[in-house]
């Protein structure tokens, strides 16, 4: 029953199936193609990030600038590019730790139970309630106000609801019948955890990383008014959604087009997501 | 299954169009419709008000409301803010210009109806000198003889401090030094009298927070008496019968909405809510222009917007550096690109035309002196320099003006400048602590008068927050305190200002001036420097 | 069952303690002082101020103070809102920010859960994308962005309804409720569909199936029971947050609610304020996850077994 499944083609079969997917792959190739530009920004960015144009200001999209300029005269083109760089780090890096601890703390939390379940949910209530203003600016004391600290902000708040969900899926799947089977043949917990709770739940973790880059994403502007994380003339995707809204009715694309990027890299996530999740499904690979 | 589904897709869709529909056939009046009708001001007021203890508060949302609930001795003109008679009618100055001896009307009531005695004063300026009471405004007061010292507790008699009142229509001030602006004081809310039945019934003389200044419990002596205050939602004030002056007063109430969000009042002023606005979003200010210059009122500000340089931090320590900074930025590309309100650039730091005072000293626009500076302090075309650290608070109009700055910079001396974000309490505590490079700052005047704005650079002054010091620049300050005649004083303070100027611990940016967006039903609301806006004389007409 | 929720809710004290204990701290340790303004402050008023707020105490007995004041419900003056206590302050938002979380849960979990049941019982067919894309949209707009947006389409340009307010006029609360909720929606469906369609591939659903059960038996017998565990687990926090109020919405609208308190007092360093919230905070937290674990257990008796078993 282990064996069937050993990892090498358990991947592969998963690959062949992700390929076969259309959207998945569409969403992919959108994904790659950001990366890339928020890579080579510094080399294919139109204009420099600070250079401004006051006696221009701003100005709707036109062949010099793309997507227009913001009220600076800065070219927003640039500013979306540059953005992404610290958007994209962040939405994926601070998610990659919030999944990371919440996925381990619900699995162990769910799949133990009893006592140890107890403490670590409690935990968990404990994190929720504290205040995280306070927090954050205690943060920036204590440490300083740097990128690595940001990631960290944000990965301390984002995966209690990660581990509340999969602690959630897990003490479903623990009481089910193959896993008491194996149980009562002796495979070790963490081939336990390993083989076959994680890949029952990993629908929902990947739906819920999902939802959670988008809202990383923007929880960074709110950060960087705290004074952590990026500052002017630096820009990201949050911020420029944030001072867009102000200016909705006077200069419409500069909410249109930092939304429409958000919105672009969300749907690409979600269907390579869907994908992804349909591919590692452990029952639809013992069709 | 799918039709089934449909017909829960048409069901929903119906109950929402039914519910838009309904809504859309909701006819009411709006605030600014009935509130003309009725003679309501509908007003925004910024932030919820803190307290309404004349004695206690320090913010503008509280002294817009403290303005209708109370009056001091004397008033202002709402429009040349000369000096009017308040609730004293008449009063003398001595010769030496020392003592002021104000004669009370005796007409004037507290919104119970008891008469206003002198006494009440005396009372009340004695609370506000009560440490206990935790007045942030306590140093109003200093002018007055004794006051300080009583303050401070190296005096524990209040008979000593110069406010008498001899009988019961009669106060007579002593002062320390010839104070020319001392009358304007006296309209200052620390100065305003407070019942002292009421605060004695509520709870002790010096005690904070009691709950006397709540609807029901409040007892003032203004235009207006308080009505309604429900938390962050209004404040409603109405006409007082027993006001003095109240024949005048045609405003039956004002409603004082707490609107912390600049966007949020401008869409209820747009929605006919509100009849004043507390402020525009910068990013509004050209709309009206453009599309209802009716409604935008721009009227100059007794302020200055500034950056501090820390002067005790390398290499600010050196006043080329800082003059070249200070040299090479285009204000009026500022006020014109970025802050658009109307603003005037700011070449001193006094503001123009303060009481008769218009400081003579200037620092220019220059960017090839600027340039010349920094090389002969050692740093040609920006090598080597430092990237020095810009701290600001929260705020869209800072950051904007930080940005530009930073960039102008960057353009005219090649060197790089970072800016940082800081939540308000965390840049005062950096401020005031000396914990940064360069900071932005303003300063509001609360009186008429150049040293209001030229104390601040005192050394040690607790508003000085730039380490710098100049014996001389004391010295000039000090003489100015004790001379009477206000031509030689203005002359001490324009050589106090030219030190300032040449030296620049601070560089100033603009004047600020107060942008609002006024209903035209609105009448007797006044431009003035101080943004003071007596309400006695406001009222409303409906367009015909 | 009342043997678990006892438990829980003796655990909820030593949870308490610990929160207040550790917000109690970091709040004294934060930079930035609550009296601090623009304008520098007499010596001797900054003494008065923290004379009269027990400042000047050492910082532990001053812990010990505040454990015995809030044991007997006193919360302490607001140190910003001087004439006011916590209590007071706290009790004045309560109802507005109790109602506007309740009608943004009920947009919430009516558009969530309809839309996602929908989106997953035709999964890749329009009816999973369309309400699939108004999600995922929903996630893109947060609150700053969607009230402005509404307000000015339907507030402002049609002129349908009120801009600002709570029950001032008729039709005012439309808005924030309407704001506040389809953000929860967007994820709710997002959660939901994940979580049924991992449930209907399920060998129990395909039997049922096979066997000729009606699909509409199938859905409401026996997916929605598993297939709404993970929007459960996220309704807990979910459900503080809702009822905790919205910094974002209550600004736009302007409703006098708490949700402002949150940032504001923080902000202010308003130090009994910030513990007041955050103790309304935490028993919010403290509840409704019991409530989430509660329900989850009722809709899967394998997990309670489960819990029984454990301790």
């Amino acid at each position: 029953m282990d064996n069937a499944r050993s990892s090498p083609s358990l991947w592969k079969d998963a690959w062949r199936r992700l390929s076969r997917n259309r959207l998945a792959m569409l969403g992919l190739c959108v994904l790659t193609v950001m990366v890339s530009l928020a890579l080579l920004t510094p080399w294919i960015a139109p204009y420099s990030y600070s250079a401004q144009d006051l006696d221009l200001g701003a100005t709707p999209p036109s062949g010099a600038h793309w997507l227009g300029t913001d009220a600076f005269g800065r070219d927003l083109l640039t500013l979306i590019l540059y953005g992404s760089r610290v958007s994209l780090a962040v939405g994926f890096l601070a998610t990659a730790v919030a999944l990371t601890i919440g996925v381990l703390w619900g699995t162990v939390s769910g799949y133990a139970g009893g006592r140890t379940d107890a403490v670590m949910m409690r935990t968990v209530d404990i994190l929720y309630a504290l205040p995280f203003t306070i927090f954050i600016i205690l943060l920036m004391v204590i440490f300083g106000r740097n990128m690595f600290l940001l990631f960290m902000a944000i990965g301390a708040v984002e995966w209690l609801t990660m581990a509340r969900i999969v602690r959630g899926q897990v003490l479903g799947i623990r009481r089910q019948e193959y896993i008491e089977a194996a149980i009562v043949m002796g495979l070790p917990r963490s081939r336990i955890m390993y083989r076959h709770v994680l890949p029952n739940v990993l629908g929902v973790i990947i739906i819920y990383t999902t939802l959670t880059i988008p809202n990383v994403i923007l929880l960074e502007s709110f950060l960087s008014f705290l004074g952590l994380g990026i500052q002017p003339p630096q820009s990201s995707w949050g911020l420029l959604i944030s001072y867009g809204v102000e200016t909705m009715e006077e200069y419409p694309w500069l909410l249109f087009f930092p939304a429409a990027t958000l919105s672009l890299t969300l749907f690409s996530l979600n269907f390579l997501g869907d994908g992804l999740r349909d591919a590692l499904d452990p029952r639809a690979a013992t069709d | 299954m799918s039709d089934s589904n449909h017909k829960i897709v048409n069901r929903l869709l119906t109950a929402l169009f039914v519910l838009l529909a309904s809504a859309c056939s909701l006819n009411y009046e709006s605030n600014v419709e009935s509130g003309n009708r009725d003679q309501i001001l509908h007003l925004g007021n910024g932030d919820e008000p803190q307290e309404l203890d004349p004695h206690i508060t320090t913010g503008i949302p509280e002294f817009h409301i403290q303005h209708a609930l109370f009056e001091g001795l004397v008033a202002k003109h709402p429009k040349t803010m000369a000096i009017e008679p308040g609730v004293a009618e008449t009063w003398e100055v001595s010769e030496d210009l020392k003592r002021y001896t104000l004669h009370l009307r005796h007409d004037a009531r507290w919104s119970n109806g008891d008469p206003i005695k002198a006494g009440d004063f005396v009372y009340s300026w004695k609370r506000a000198l009560t440490p206990a009471l935790g007045n942030l405004y306590a140093y109003m007061f200093y002018p007055i003889q004794n006051a300080q010292e009583y303050f401070e507790g190296k005096l524990d008699d209040f008979n000593l401090v110069g406010v008498h009142a001899p009988d019961e229509y009669t106060l007579v001030v002593d002062l320390k030094a010839p104070t020319p602006y001392f009358l304007q004081l006296l309209d200052h809310h620390s100065y305003f009298p407070v019942h002292p039945p009421t605060i004695e019934k509520f709870g002790a003389f010096g005690e904070r927070g009691t709950r006397w200044t709540r609807p029901g419990n409040f007892i003032g002596n203004g235009p207006f008496t308080l009505k309604e205050w429900k938390l962050n939602r209004i404040l409603i004030v109405e006409k007082s019968p027993t006001y003095w002056d109240a024949a005048r007063v045609r405003l039956k109430e004002i409603h004082f909405y707490p609107i912390p969000n600049g966007s949020t009042e401008e869409r209820m002023f747009r929605a006919g809510q509100l009849h004043i606005t507390e402020r525009v979003p910068l990013e509004k200010i050209n709309v009206y222009k453009r599309e209802n210059p009716a409604a935008l009122s721009i009227s100059p500000y007794l302020g200055t917007y500034f950056y501090r340089f820390n002067t005790t931090h390398k290499p600010l320590d050196d006043k080329r550096i800082r003059m070249a900074l200070a040299l090479s930025i285009n204000r009026e590309q500022i006020v014109e690109r970025v802050t658009k309100g109307g603003q005037i650039p700011a070449y001193n730091f006094t503001p123009p035309d303060t009481n008769g005072y218009t400081p003579r000293a200037r620092i220019s626009y220059d960017i090839d002196r600027a340039r010349a500076l920094l090389a002969e302090a050692g740093y040609p075309e920006g090598r080597d320099f430092p990237a020095l650290e810009l701290i600001y608070n929260t705020d869209e109009g800072h950051r904007s003006v930080a940005i530009a700055l930073q960039e102008m910079w960057k353009q005219a001396l090649n060197i790089n400048i970072r800016l940082s974000n800081n939540d308000w309490k965390v840049y005062l505590d950096r401020e005031s602590h000396l914990d940064y490079e360069l900071s932005r700052a303003g300063w509001i005047g609360d009186y008429l008068d150049p040293t209001n704005f030229l104390d601040l650079f005192v050394t040690n002054g607790g508003n000085n927050r730039t380490g710098w010091s100049n014996q001389r620049y004391d010295e000039l300050l000090n003489q100015a305190g004790m001379t009477g005649d206000q031509t030689a004083r203005y002359e001490l303070l324009q050589e106090a200002e030219a030190i300032l100027m040449e030296e620049v611990p601070v560089a100033p940016v603009y004047t600020y001036t107060r942008v609002r967006l006024i209903d035209p039903t609105v009448r007797g609301w006044e431009d003035n420097i101080l943004d003071q806006h007596p309400y006695k004389y406001v009222h409303l007409e409906a367009a015909e | 069952m009342p043997a678990f929720i006892l438990k829980r809710l003796l655990q909820a004290l030593p949870v308490l303690l610990i929160v207040i204990t550790a917000s109690f701290f970091m709040v004294r340790l934060a930079p930035g002082d609550p009296f601090s303004q623009e304008r520098a402050l007499p010596v001797e008023v900054m003494k008065g101020l923290r004379t009269y707020y027990k400042l000047d105490q050492p910082l532990v007995t001053q812990y010990i103070e505040y454990l015995k004041n809030i044991a007997q419900g006193d919360f302490g003056p607001s140190f910003k809102y001087s004439g006011r206590t916590v209590t007071e302050i706290i009790g004045a938002g309560l109802p507005v920010t109790f109602e506007l979380g309740a009608y943004a849960l009920l947009i919430a979990l009516l558009v969530g859960i309809s839309s996602g049941v929908i989106a997953s019982l035709r999964p890749n067919t329009w009816q999973d994308y369309v309400p699939m894309s108004l999600a995922m949209i929903g996630i893109c707009l947060p609150s700053y962005v969607l009230g402005p947006l509404l307000v000015l389409i339907v507030g402002i340009w049609l002129e349908w309804l009120p801009v600002s307010g709570w029950g001032y006029i008729p039709g005012d609360k439309i808005l924030p409720s309407v704001t506040m909720g389809f953000v929860y929606a967007a994820y709710i469906s997002r959660l939901a569909r994940g979580g049924m369609l991992e449930i209907l591939s399920q060998d129990f659903i395909r039997t049922a199936r096979a066997k000729g059960v009606s699909e509409s038996m199938i859905v409401l017998r026996h997916a929605l029971r598993g297939g709404m565990q993970p929007v459960i687990s996220f309704m807990g926090p979910a459900l503080a947050g809702l009822l905790g109020g919205s910094f974002v919405v209550e600004t736009i609208f302007q409703i006098p609610g708490l949700g402002r308190y949150y940032v504001q007092a923080a902000f202010n360093r308003d130090y009994t304020l910030i513990l007041g919230m955050t103790i309304f905070f935490a028993v919010l937290i403290v509840v409704f996850n019991l409530l989430a674990d509660i329900v989850a257990a009722w809709m899967n008796p394998r997990l309670r077994s489960g819990k029984s078993a454990g301790g």
